[in-house]
């Protein structure tokens, strides 16, 4: 866990993929793409399953850990029409009514407005972005807003760190800038991007616990 | 010019076993005519191709193994030819000449034949068919490869030839046609050419299940391989026919072939050899040898060091314009195209290219063949060579230049093994269940199979006799079910099993999984484009980050500026001038082959006085840097290991002499680095080349044979190595290919919507969800293996450490660098991230030092009589 202050909130960035906001006892994750290991199995490509139990699991925890009282879901929450299945619907119907306490916000992304709000029983409040909250915006994809230091997802990024010898690895990462954060995408099934940081970003990998990275990315001289 | 040469003959012929023949019919009528048209050509048939008429008129299988240009086409094409003629009697009157317009009358469909490259295709086509054609068959013969007019492939499905010709990918897309088993139920006999470049490959398991398949319909097929020579026939031709079927016919083409392997020798040789110069030392004879001859091909071992041949005799000789032209596999296929169109036609003076050259267009006979720097391996020396004069009679010449000194020692060696008939074999891959999973979806599109029935086929192969049942079970749980999961999974949805069958789905994922079909993956890389015109070829995506727009690079011989990067694509205008990077192209090197190590480890080990005497020029020519060898260290003898070590400023290096390949090598430095740091740790850099290891580490080393064997010994080997290579990070990045045949990956294709970019992942989120949510998968188990078997060389490694385990050792100090630790020392320098210019310099600078001290004690030992001989015997 890691405190950063993001315009003038105090945030912590989590080794989990998620932003804790004391403040407002809220806990904010992005692209969590529910059902897209269904929306790969309906189109005969053999995704393993589980992801979307580890994924709820990992939430649930998340929760209870920090005792918090609301969920912010910044976008792509659903993957797919196709990934609405039976299966994962089930799946989350039977994790919101253990979780029924937590106030949920879901900051509709590029992925949700194809794959639809999710169902009005899991009592999750559905807005477009950019949504605002005190002095932080909410929205899906990156960008600036005059308003507050924007939060947001849909840019999967990693960084990529290079270890012993020529060994590269890549890490899911926050990147965190003057007026706006990109979150790791929270979904264990989701894939990541390569950022190219400016100077004046910073960079935290979440790996085993939260670490801030420098000079170890790629600039076009390596 | 100055030439080391030696002519050899081809191995002495191995008799082939006993062809038994059975009651056959007479052919006489029909050998008759073959004869005849042989006879109009003013050839006669070898007795070779006789037998293998009679082979497989007897209904036998086989292989036919003999160099280029030697009559194997005729041998295997006519076989089946012969039998039509049998049948069939007389031609009918008028049927003189046969083409497409009267296809629809030609005979049906019974001989497939199959070759590795598309590039090939139109050439065998055309000379098949003109074969039948003059013989008066009503015979139509076509190609159908990736290239084929879709108008073309509607007629095909109508109605298949007399004779196809294609490609193992193009095969398997015919088989997954609903009708594929009727549609081959006439086929007679299937002919595999080139099956050498096929039989250790993915391509060659593909070949090997769409066989089987076949054979499935149609007991009676017959196959026939044409192989160049291999260490490993035997094999080779189980795998063509099958594990079940009786014993394959092997045939040798029985015209012994001059083989004459020429060496360009550098005017004087450097005792301090080191890789940063190319040979283009040499390029002034090798621009003499171009000029001589009518036209010449250049191998290079890699892309980059094509591209930087066919600069400097591009800025040699610019008069050559339009004559000279670059070959390689990053070149865009139609670029390609017209290359070897312009070879065809003979209008080339040179062409500068790599393995991709190896087989394919037939041109002139009387071109010469380069090739710069070591071949490591004989059998490769062995094909090129055989690219040039590929017809009965005539010599193949190879002209080797050597980028180093030390390969001079290779070229001469690979001419010895040559003579002794020491061939690498290819070993075909085992069990690659990425292939298999592939298969069977294809099998289930074209027509369905019977779980069973299916099982027993699989196993028919040569590549899958071993499998066990629980693999089998889990490639089918594979395709059907999604993979071994806990639940039922109704909306999965690849294949339908319906009882005891499994059948295709039709739709989307059918049209994916023909997109899909094959096994060939190229690297993640970048088009590059002309803005708004012609794709030149591909560069590797860790190249193009290095660059900004503006930057200048060469691909193609073309000299080009970068533009933009959009959408995986770099796009690019002419620059003017031929300046700029050269890009560099992962996995181009080959480490030496086990049978040329040994053979250099033979003549190394020969004394001075032998040398002197050995049949091979190039011996002579490098003698003083093997002088200076055994004055400053130690030649080793065949049976014995050398470790030499040196105090620099750097810190304590030990350098160990294996020679057994790179690739080995680097496995063996990472493990005696893993074992050394084990109880105290300290910072260790690896180096390796073909020859030895370097180990560099800034305390002193343990200075007695007995902790060194412990450290090389080959006890644990693979659970240290294991534990000490980033084997997680290689197998991710091997699992990319298996991801990709076994269809975890959807192609990308231009204007795919959002349907296609939803199920699209990298193969390293599917490896990463596989290890943690279905550790059990077979597909990252095969990685491993793969990663093991093919990256590592584990199984090489091992014999190599039992070799050295059973050897005399030797541990030399050295005062300075000697001529065999140099490349080494330059090696590992060049790891330590200094800049490319300044590694140049450093190097260069050194081994002026060393040369300048290698003449001074020269001078003292002169004075004093001590020679290396003297010192050579004392320390026997």
């Amino acid at each position: 866990m890691l405190a950063v202050v993001l315009g003038t909130e105090r945030v912590e960035l989590l080794p989990e993929r998620a932003v804790w906001w004391e403040g407002r006892s809220t806990l904010l994750i992005a692209d969590l793409h529910l059902g897209k290991t269904a929306t790969f199995r309906a189109r005969g490509i053999p995704a393993p399953e589980g992801t979307t139990r580890h994924d709820l699991l990992r939430l649930s925890r998340l929760i209870e850990r920090l005792a918090a009282r609301r969920v912010v879901i910044l976008g792509d929450m659903i993957h797919s029409a196709a990934g609405r299945s039976e299966d994962v619907l089930r799946v989350f119907s039977e994790w919101r009514a253990e979780a029924r306490d937590i106030r949920m916000l879901l900051v509709r992304g590029n992925h949700d407005r194809h794959a639809g709000d999710p169902p009005r029983e899991w009592g999750i409040e559905c807005v477009d972005g950019p949504h605002i909250d005190g002095s932080l915006v909410f929205r899906h994809e990156p960008g600036e807003d005059s308003r507050g230091h924007v939060l947001c997802g849909h840019v999967h990024p990693a960084a990529r760190l290079v270890g012993r010898g020529d060994a590269t690895m890549r890490v899911p990462c926050f990147w965190v800038g003057k007026r706006c954060t990109i979150l790791p995408a929270f979904g264990s099934f989701t894939g990541a991007k390569t950022i190219h940081p400016r100077d004046d970003d910073r960079v935290f990998a979440a790996g085993e616990s939260v670490i801030e990275v420098k000079h170890a990315l790629p600039s076009s001289t390596r | 010019m100055v030439y080391a040469s030696g002519m050899i003959a081809a191995a002495a012929p191995i008799p082939d076993p006993a062809v038994t023949t059975r009651d056959v019919p007479s052919t006489r009528a029909a050998r008759d005519r073959i004869v005849k048209w042989f006879g109009s050509r003013g050839w006669s048939p070898f007795p070779f191709q006789h037998r293998t008429w009679e082979a497989y008129r007897s209904g036998r299988s086989g292989l036919i193994h003999a160099p280029t240009g030697m009559g194997k086409t005729l041998a295997a094409w006519l076989g089946p030819v012969e039998e039509y003629l049998d049948e069939r009697g007389p031609p009918r009157y008028g049927a003189e000449r046969v083409t497409w317009r009267d296809r629809k009358a030609s005979a049906a469909f019974r001989v497939l034949w199959i070759t590795p490259m598309r590039a090939l295709a139109s050439d065998t086509t055309k000379s098949l068919s003109d074969s039948v054609s003059e013989l008066g068959l009503d015979w139509s013969v076509e190609k159908r490869t990736g290239d084929t007019a879709s108008s073309v492939k509607i007629r095909q499905k109508e109605r298949l030839p007399t004779a196809l010709v294609t490609t193992p990918e193009s095969l398997s897309l015919l088989l997954s046609y609903p009708d594929a088993a009727e549609r081959f139920s006439s086929l007679r006999c299937v002919i595999v050419d080139e099956w050498h470049e096929l039989l250790s490959t993915k391509r060659g398991t593909q070949t090997e299940l769409c066989l089987a398949r076949l054979r499935g319909w149609r007991r009676d097929l017959r196959t026939w391989g044409l192989s160049a020579t291999l260490g490993n026939l035997d094999e080779a031709a189980r795998s063509l026919v099958g594990a079940d079927a009786e014993n394959p016919v092997l045939i040798r083409g029985d015209v012994s072939k001059r083989i004459v392997v020429k060496t360009i020798l550098p005017e004087s040789t450097e005792r301090f050899p080191w890789a940063g110069h190319l040979g283009l030392r040499l390029l002034s004879p090798v621009l003499d040898a171009i000029e001589e001859s009518r036209a010449s091909l250049l191998f290079t071992n890699t892309r980059s060091q094509a591209e930087l041949w066919y600069r400097a005799i591009f800025e040699a000789r610019p008069d050559w314009i339009g004559r000279i032209a670059i070959h390689h596999g990053s070149l865009d296929r139609e670029v390609r195209a017209e290359v070897e169109d312009l070879l065809r036609r003979g209008e080339l003076r040179c062409v500068v290219c790599t393995s991709i050259l190896d087989i394919g267009v037939d041109f002139s006979p009387d071109e010469q063949v380069n090739q710069v720097g070591s071949p490591k391996g004989v059998a490769r020396l062995l094909q090129r060579a055989g690219r040039s004069g590929h017809q009965p009679g005539a010599a193949s010449t190879v002209v080797c230049v050597p980028t180093n000194a030390l390969e001079l020692i290779e070229f001469a060696a690979a001419r010895e093994a040559m003579a002794g008939g020491e061939i690498e074999p290819r070993t075909p891959i085992e069990k690659p269940l990425d292939v298999l999973v592939q298969h069977l979806v294809t099998a289930a599109l074209g027509g369905g199979f019977e779980i069973g029935a299916m099982e027993r086929e699989v196993r028919s192969t040569w590549a899958f006799r071993g499998l066990s049942r629980e693999e089998w079970e889990w490639c089918v749980d594979f395709v059907t079910r999604g993979g071994r999961t806990l639940g039922a999974y109704p909306r999965f949805a690849r294949v339908r099993i319906e009882g005891s069958r499994v059948a295709g789905t039709t739709g989307a994922i059918e049209r994916m999984h023909r997109l899909n079909i094959g096994t060939i993956t190229s690297d993640a890389s970048i088009r590059v484009k002309y803005v708004g015109g012609a794709t030149i070829g591909t560069i590797e995506e860790s190249f193009i980050a290095r660059l900004a727009p503006g930057d200048r690079f060469v691909l193609g011989g073309k000299p080009l500026e970068l533009v933009r990067v959009r959408d995986m694509t770099a796009q690019v205008k002419r620059a003017a001038t031929l300046r700029g990077a050269v890009p560099r192209w992962e996995g181009g090197r080959s480490p030496l082959s086990t049978h040329l190590s040994r053979a250099v480890r033979r003549l190394l080990g020969l004394g001075s006085g032998e040398r002197a005497e050995a049949q091979a020029p190039e011996m002579r020519a490098v003698e003083p840097l093997l002088d200076l060898q055994s004055r400053w260290s130690r030649l080793p003898e065949p049976d014995e290991l050398l470790i030499e070590w040196l105090e620099t400023d750097a810190g304590f290096h030990l350098f160990v002499y294996p020679f057994e390949g790179r690739l080995v090598h680097e496995g063996i430095g990472a493990l005696a680095a893993h074992r050394l740091t084990r109880h105290s740790p300290r910072s260790i850099t690896v180096s390796a080349n073909d020859y030895g290891i370097e180990l560099l580490c800034a305390e002193a080393w343990p200075g007695d044979e007995a902790s060194w064997r412990a450290v090389l010994s080959v006890e644990n080997l693979l659970d240290d190595l294991l534990s000490c290579l980033n084997t997680s990070e290689l197998t991710r990045r091997q699992f990319r290919d298996i991801a990709r045949v076994a269809g975890l990956i959807v192609p990308g294709f231009p204007g795919s919507g959002k349907s296609v970019r939803q199920v699209q992942a990298s193969s390293g989120l599917f490896f990463d969800v596989f290890a943690e949510f279905d550790p059990g998968n077979l597909l990252l188990e095969q990685a491993r293996r793969e990663v093991m078997e093919q990256q590592l060389e584990a199984g090489r490694m091992r014999g190599s450490l039992t070799r050295l385990a059973s050897q005399r050792w030797t541990i030399v100090k050295l005062d300075r660098l000697s001529p065999l630790a140099f490349p080494l020392w330059a090696e590992g320098l060049r790891t330590q991230h200094v800049s490319s210019e300044s590694w140049a310099t450093r190097v260069k600078k050194m081994a002026l030092s060393l040369e300048t001290k290698a003449r001074l004690t020269a001078d003292t030992e002169a004075k004093t009589g001590r020679g290396s001989c003297a010192r050579r015997r004392a320390g026997n």
